[in-house]
This record gives structure tokens, sequence and C-alpha cells, in this order.
């Protein structure tokens, strides 16, 4: 009793939701419906009462994963603790699976193998291209016809994908494109959620994290998103668009490639004109600076002849001077005086030196400059050379 | 097969780029440019003739391969 009051009490256990699998479905002929709600490690009685059965909208059976809305309460002939449904919802089949999902999730988030970081830049010219995918889909041929002409080795890594043994078929086909590929698509088709599942596993997600080479994921319809697309550096809606990713257009590139050689060519003839313009300019600068340092040439030139001239006008005077020093030496040596010593005569008058007879007339007083000391004389007669011999 | 012909389409498509590049920058004396466009040239060439020889190889790694895809 202070159990059942103590659950009543409790907010928590009213108004929830369980989740789980259906097991031990009994549907009295009372109109009570009685099944235990599994999941994996836990499991509760619970009772549907007939007015609340009237609205199901679906067969309740084992296997079915359903949720489940109600509260706890004590079944108190037995003391159990049981769900009292209020309302039960088919949960997709997928519940439980759910579940886990959303727990293998967090502990790959936990371990970042969804770290943005971690995404890796596709090469823009991949030369082999791997492809995870089964070999008889239509995924396989929608990536081949879409690579179009693009020059790149396709190498197919055939996988199962779907059914049992789906997700190791597909983690080894991964690994095994280990050192082959330069970019990876892993793809399938469209399918149901329960197809496309083996996506949704712990060793694809391994797989395609240990790939060493950039991973684009396409599996199923735009809107199916598994693990595997989380764990993948780019994820594509569809196949196609994968194959789009992973190569560059090869119309594009040929456009580019032929506008590089014309970029080309016009970058060429830029610079011929750049350089024609540069000779010109070149020529222009060469006469202008040619002129100036002719220039400058010819005023050193002036300079060096001017300090030349100088130093050879002080040199001629020097000359002159001493040449004039010499003479007087010599004057000294041959004047007057020495030859009048060796008994030569000068005679003058008052008009000046008399060098003939005719600078003489009788009875003119004259002087005679003796080697030493002076006679005045009166000319008695003026004889000329001639008759003088 | 010379190394020129053997270099992948990534390192052709980057060193026409980088040489596209320089050219237009037109820092280049005369002769430079014109071995550089040379260069260019042979590069476009190649990255062309592989754009064209494009004989698709699909490969398997099993070996199991669909006949409309070999």
């Amino acid at each position: 009793m202070r159990i059942s009051d103590r659950l009543d009490g409790d907010a928590r256990l009213h108004d929830l939701w369980a989740r789980g699998e259906v097991s031990n479905y009994i549907h009295h002929r009372s109109g009570h419906r009685y099944f235990t709600l599994k999941d994996q490690d836990s499991q509760i009685s619970c009772v549907l009462f007939k007015s609340n059965g009237l609205s199901l909208d679906f067969e309740m059976k084992d296997g079915k994963n359903v949720m489940v809305f109600g509260d706890i309460a004590v079944y108190r002939p037995q003391g159990r603790v049981q769900l009292v449904a209020r309302g039960i919802k088919k949960d997709e089949g997928l519940g439980y699976r759910h579940l886990q999902l959303e727990q293998l999730m967090k502990k790959l988030a936990a371990e970042g193998l969804f770290a943005s970081e971690r995404k890796r830049d596709l090469p823009r010219y991949p030369e082999r291209i791997g492809i995870v995918t089964s070999p008889q889909g239509a995924a396989l041929r929608d990536v081949v016809r879409t690579l179009g002409s693009y020059p790149a080795r396709i190498i197919l890594s055939p996988a199962q994908v779907q059914g049992d043994g789906a997700e190791k078929s597909i983690a080894s086909a991964i690994s095994a494109l280990r050192g082959r590929a330069d970019v990876v698509i892993v793809c399938r088709g469209g399918g149901s959620t329960e197809d496309l599942w083996c996506f949704n596993s712990e060793v694809v997600a391994r797989a395609i994290f240990a790939c060493d080479a950039p991973v684009i994921s396409a599996i199923g319809h735009e809107t199916d998103v598994t693990i595997a697309d989380y764990v993948a550096d780019l994820r594509a809606a569809t196949p196609t668009a994968a194959a789009k990713m992973a190569v560059p257009d090869v119309d594009e590139l040929k456009q580019s490639l032929s506008s590089a050689g014309v970029r080309m060519v016009r970058a060429l003839w830029t610079s011929l004109e750049r350089q024609e313009e540069r000779l010109e300019y070149l020529m222009n600068a060469v006469s202008a600076r040619r002129m100036y340092s002719l220039a400058q040439d010819a005023r050193q030139r002036l300079d060096y002849l001017s300090e030349r001239l100088e130093a050879a006008e002080a040199r001629e005077l020097q000359a002159q001077r001493s040449r004039l020093d010499l003479a007087k030496g010599r004057l000294t040596a041959v004047g007057p005086r020495a030859t009048l010593s060796r008994g030569y005569v000068i005679a003058r008058s008052a008009e000046g030196l008399i060098l003939t007879a005719q600078d003489a007339r009788p009875g003119q007083e004259i002087e005679l400059i003796l080697g030493k000391g002076r006679l005045l004389c009166r000319v008695l007669e003026c004889r000329d050379e001639k008759e003088a011999i | 097969m010379t190394k020129e012909e053997k270099i992948g389409l990534e390192e052709a498509m980057d060193d026409l780029e980088e040489i596209v590049e320089v050219l237009e920058e037109g820092k280049m004396t005369l002769e430079e440019s014109l071995d550089l466009y040379e260069k260019g040239m042979k590069l476009v060439k190649l990255c062309q003739a592989r754009l064209q020889s494009a004989e698709k190889r699909i490969e398997s790694l099993t070996g199991e391969l669909p006949p409309d895809l070999g």
C-alpha cells in the first residue's frame, strides 16, 4: 500500500514514454492486453486495459517494437510493479535499434570520429577512385557513368550492402582499398531504413575512419543519414552526387586548359610589350644620360687640363726664371767690363755709344771707358774703317 | 617515357597554374618568360592528351566485375 502511494506520488513515474520490444503478448478474453516490454538489459510488465486498447491502430504481437505511454503502478495481488499503458505507438520496428544507434553515436562522437577537424580535403585530380558498393547495384553504374571521361582508374571493392554480414563485408571492402585509392566512394542506392541499417554499424564507421584516403559517402536518398555519413569526410546525397564531388568536370578542365594557354600567350605579349616600352625608355634615358655624362667628362677634362696648365705655367715660370738667372750669370761673364779688361774700350759721346767713325765728329769730346778708369778725349779726325786699314 | 609524361594530372595542373601566374606577374626577363611559356604549353598539351586518351579502366579487387562494366 505504501509502495503504491509512493509510486502514485512520484511525478517522474507518470505520463512517461517507454520504448522496447513486445514479448509474452497476451490478448486476454477480457479485452485487456498483457505483455512484457523489453530492451537490451531490462524489462517491465505492461498492461493495456480494454478501454485504452480501442485506439490501437496496429496489431500487437511479439517482437514488435513499440513506444508505450502510461504510468508506473503496483499490481497489488502479485506485488508487481508494472506499466499501465494508456497509449501505444508503433516504433517503426526500430525502437530498440534507434536507442542503440544513439548510444553508438554518442560513443563515436566522444572518440572524435565525427570531428570536423578530422575531415580531409578531397584530392583535386584523383588518379585512383575506389568504390565500395555492390557490383550488381545501380549505384555503381550511376557512379561510373557520372565519372564520365575523367581519366582515372576506377577500383571497385565489392561489398554486400544489405542483409546478414553486410556490415563486415562493407568494412573489409573499405579496408581492402588501403593504399590503392586517392579517394573512396562508399555508396548504395535507396532502400528501406532496414536495408540501409548496416551503414549504422560500428565496424563500418571505424573502417571509414581508418581509411587512408578521403571518403565520400552516398547512402540511400537525401533524407537517409547514417553513421557512415557522419564519419565520412564528405556526404553526398546520392551516388551520382558523390561521383561529381570526386572528380573535376572534364569539360571545365579542358576549358581551363585552353584558357591557361590563352593567358600564357597574352602574358607573353604583355611582357614583350613591356620589354619594348622598357627598351624605348632605356634608349631615351641613354641618350639623355649620355649627354650628361659627356658633359661631365668634358668638365672633368677641363678641370684636369686647367690643373695641368697651372702646373705647366708654374714650371714655365720657373724655367724662365732659371734661364734669367743663367743669362744674368753669363751676362756677367761676358759683360762689357770683362771685355774691357781684355783691352777693349767703349767709346761714347753725349749722343750715345760710338760704334762707327761717323758716330763722332772732329773736335767733339768723347769718353773712353777702359777696363779701369776713363779717358776724356777730343776727336782729331773721323776716318772710315777702310781708310784706317 | 620522359619525366614530364609521367607526372600526374594534379602536379601538371598545379605547375601550369603557377606558370600562368608567374607569367602574368610579368617580372621575368623575356628569355625566362619564353622558357616558362614553352614549359607551360608543354603541360597544357600533356593534360589535354591525358584527358583525350581517357579510356576508362574499371578493375575489381576481387575480380568480381559484372559484364556490363568490364
